[in-house]
């Protein structure tokens, strides 16, 4: 979204690099008008100090925001991977249809964060690593009982050296 | 741990029946077949052709007394002794075991991918044991585009069934060892959560009933390491699938059940559609990489074979089980796709010839390895037999280039006693087409649903003249494989042609020429030998003269389904779609994938893959692009040339989170101003 000149979002100034870096992350949630861009970046950075002005700063309380709010949607502790999957689960429930508006409330519709936690991508469950022994084929036995015999050094078995 | 017998005592006698009854027929075929070439003495070229012969005679004597033993199987009813099967209490029981649904995949059309998926869940879960099976698509796929579309398609099945957390998706960034190393990084990352894993192919479709089934099987048989569902082919249009899906039909179950009958416990893995015992596969069935170059040395490219010989010498039995149905699969679409996944099965197979002497296999699992080497290495002796056949007619004078004036009257020949042996091998090789269409006309129901009895026998008489006139085409397809695979070509491993779609008459022409050539010259040379000695050849000839208009036309979908509608080659699947069959065929038609075009740009300008994509990557630590394909890809990605990426450069790309949210800001940065 183009802020060409410094935008005033009620009590808020914010520049127009900071708007264009809080607009990209927005849009990776699937936000694209300009009404839920500019109230967004009001969300994020009302209340904010003066570094929050600073685009990766105000990315930075965009980021913290929206963790702690999928986080008390989906029921998980914020940080670690509730970004990147809530953020995936957001885009594929389609929740930025519901407005920013959907953001700022205090609560969310229970049928969407229903939707919401079922959209958590769950690639695979955790791993319980064990190894496959590679099995040994002596392929040619009455060979091998020949090279024994007569003393070669290695055995026709097939496995990976 | 040594070989030894868990099958019934039973086995002993079932197997001394089959195969001597086999090796009594092949004594009795070859000793008249050298009755019938030493009228005037026994030469050189006349003891090649005779030892040709009998292994080729053998090969169809032992597939002729297993469809005879499949016939009596199936006509006398009742099920095949070893196994134990669920009282009417025990089945209605919940399973108490946890089963893995893996299907592995290769560039393959994710649309049909996860229809199979989505229509094998929901029938499991119409079964009310949903809790008992977690289901994975392990993707091998090299393509970028490939993997993100089946990203897509993974998270959008998810959404539809509520799947998430019982529908896993993992991408593997190298594949060694292929599809076996592909189920190898499945065992070692999650296979102790299972108790048994059904391997599924990418083109597999299983009834929830069946995996049920297998499962309670597998729970009830402790020393059961494998349980093979035979596949049933459907779901294709086009007229060379269609003779195959109807050959499939009516005369699989009878050779299947017919193997099942004499291999019992000792029976062959074929790969997908079977349910494996997770712990004894980890531990015992572990591939070997052979010593050696290939085609014999490497990585083992038929794994199924080996991975059932292992599991059976660990003290686990291997059970064919065509009873259990519910197993379904699709054939190639043509001929040429046909051919293309015997020429990857038949280098496989030729590597199992290493393995036939190996230490501690039991004796069944050698006759396997020698089958799987007989399905391909029949059609060069095949060529051979026929080669040496004219050139001991001509080295004792049976024919010769002298006008036939001027040839002896009286040559001694026993045509009669030739035309009967003839007339035997024959029949031996058709019975098993009429046992099975025997057993269909004897069920009402079965012919009914295949357009009724006229129709079917139709069907029969007319899949016989076509497969006989695609047989020749087919044996040298497969002579070249042979001595391809001999010389040491390589095999690319490739995913199969899996679409309807129609072959050129280019394509077909630039595949068949050389057949075409083969065929006029067999041709003009008997009959320049011999005018007589065509008819004997005319199959042949014919099969190899019309390979290009054959492997066009059977390719057409627009015939396939004329026949359907004239009610030729009906198979029941088709009048009466199993709900698992139509469910999967509604799925893919109604959520259908727009195809990704470039991976890279799908990934950085739609949000869906963007956040998916991220988020997958996220949950995978330790991916590491290529440096070297990483920076160039990130000079051209960031740096503005419009030089498109290289397929490893988009892979690069796609491994590295940060820069696709850099390109990503870039490029909306760009948009918005």
């Amino acid at each position: 979204m183009q802020t060409s000149r410094p935008s005033t979002l009620e009590s808020v100034w914010v520049r127009p690099e900071t708007r264009a870096a809080l607009d990209t992350f927005f849009q990776g949630f699937g936000f694209t008008s300009d009404e839920d861009l500019a109230a967004l970046a009001f969300w994020v950075l009302a209340g904010a100090c003066e570094q929050g002005e600073r685009p990766q700063a105000a990315v930075a309380l965009a980021r913290a925001r929206m963790e702690t709010w999928l986080a008390g949607v989906l029921g998980r502790e914020a940080g670690g991977s509730v970004l990147a999957r809530g953020r995936a689960a957001f885009v594929l429930c389609d929740g930025a249809r519901l407005g920013a508006g959907l953001l700022m409330r205090g609560s969310v519709p229970d049928n969407f964060a229903r939707k919401l936690r079922a959209a958590v991508p769950v690639p695979a469950p955790a791993q319980v690593p064990t190894t496959m022994p590679e099995q040994q084929l002596v392929l040619w036995p009455f060979g091998d009982l020949l090279r024994r015999w007569f003393g070669a050094a290695r055995a026709d078995v097939s496995t990976s050296p | 741990m040594h070989a030894h017998s868990f099958s019934p005592e039973s086995a002993g006698r079932r197997r001394a029946c089959v195969l001597g009854l086999a090796a009594a027929s092949t004594v009795l075929g070859t000793w008249e077949m050298h009755r019938l070439l030493s009228v005037r003495g026994t030469t050189a070229p006349e003891l090649v052709l005779v030892a040709l012969f009998s292994l080729c005679f053998g090969w169809i004597a032992l597939s002729f007394w297993t469809a005879v033993a499949g016939f009596l199987q199936l006509a006398a009813g009742g099920r095949l002794p070893g196994l134990r099967w669920p009282t009417a209490e025990e089945e209605s029981a919940k399973l108490s075991s946890r089963t893995s649904v893996v299907m592995p995949i290769h560039n393959e059309d994710p649309a049909a991918v996860f229809a199979n998926v989505q229509a094998t869940y929901e029938s499991v879960a119409a079964t009310g044991h949903l809790d008992a099976f977690d289901f994975y698509v392990l993707s091998d796929s090299t393509r970028p585009e490939a993997w993100v579309a089946e990203e897509l398609a993974w998270a959008e099945l998810c959404r539809r069934v509520g799947g998430q957390g019982r529908i896993f998706y993992r991408r593997r960034t190298d594949n060694t060892g292929k599809k076996a190393g592909n189920l190898q990084d499945f065992c070692e990352r999650w296979g102790r959560h299972y108790d048994f894993t059904v391997v599924l192919d990418a083109d597999s479709l299983m009834d929830g009933r069946t995996l049920v089934k297998m499962a309670r099987l597998m729970e009830l048989n402790p020393r059961t390491g494998i349980i093979q569902a035979p596949p049933l082919c459907v779901g294709r249009s086009t007229l060379f699938a269609r003779l195959q899906q109807f050959a499939g039909r009516v005369y699989g179950p009878v050779v299947a059940a017919g193997a099942a009958a004499w291999q019992l416990g000792e029976s062959n893995y074929w790969g997908h559609n079977a349910i494996i015992r997770t712990s004894a596969f980890i531990e015992h069935c572990g591939l070997p990489v052979l010593p050696g170059q290939q085609p014999f040395g490497g990585h083992i490219l038929s794994h199924d074979f080996v991975e059932a010989a292992l599991m059976r010498r660990a003290g686990f039995t291997v059970w064919l089980v065509p009873e259990l149905g519910g197993s379904f699969e699709q054939p190639p679409p043509n001929l040429l796709a046909y051919a293309q996944r015997d020429r990857r099965w038949c280098q496989g197979n030729l590597q199992h010839l290493s393995l036939v002497m190996a230490g501690g296999l039991h004796p069944i699992s050698r006759g396997h390895f020698l089958m799987g080497v007989m399905s391909y290495v029949a059609s060069p002796l095949w060529l051979m037999f026929l080669m040496a056949g004219l050139v001991a007619a001509l080295h004792d004078g049976w024919v010769s280039w002298m006008h036939p004036a001027a040839q002896p009257v009286d040559v001694g020949f026993d045509t009669v006693g030739a035309l009967r042996l003839m007339s035997v091998s024959m029949g031996m090789l058709l019975a098993p087409k009429f046992l099975g269409l025997g057993l269909a006309l004897a069920r009402g129901e079965d012919a009914a649903r295949m357009g009724g009895r006229a129709k079917l026998v139709a069907s029969v008489l007319l899949e016989s003249v076509l497969a006989t006139l695609l047989a020749p085409v087919m044996m040298l397809f497969q002579s070249h494989f042979v001595f391809g695979t001999l010389l040491g070509y390589r095999v690319s491993w490739t995913s199969q042609q899996r679409e309807d779609a129609d072959l050129p008459w280019s394509e077909a022409a630039r595949r068949h020429a050389v057949h075409t050539a083969v065929g006029v010259a067999l041709a003009v040379g008997t009959f320049a030998l011999s005018p007589g000695l065509v008819a004997w050849l005319a199959p042949v000839v014919a099969g190899l003269l019309l390979s290009i208009p054959l492997s066009v036309l059977t390719a057409r979908a627009s015939l396939g389904l004329w026949a359907e509608r004239a009610g030729l080659f009906l198979i029941p699947e088709e009048t009466e779609p199993p709900r698992v069959l139509s469910r999967a065929q509604d799925v893919t038609e109604e959520h259908a994938v727009a195809p990704v075009a470039d991976a890279v740009d799908h990934v950085l300008t739609d949000a869906k893959a963007h956040a998916l994509h991220l988020a997958l990557l996220e949950s995978q630590p330790g991916l590491e692009a290529v440096p070297v394909a990483l920076a160039s890809a990130r000079r051209k990605l960031l740096g503005g040339s419009v030089e498109p990426l290289s397929a490893p450069e988009k892979v690069a790309v796609l491994l590295d989170a940060g820069t696709l949210a850099e390109a990503r800001e870039q490029r909306l940065t760009r948009v918005a101003s």
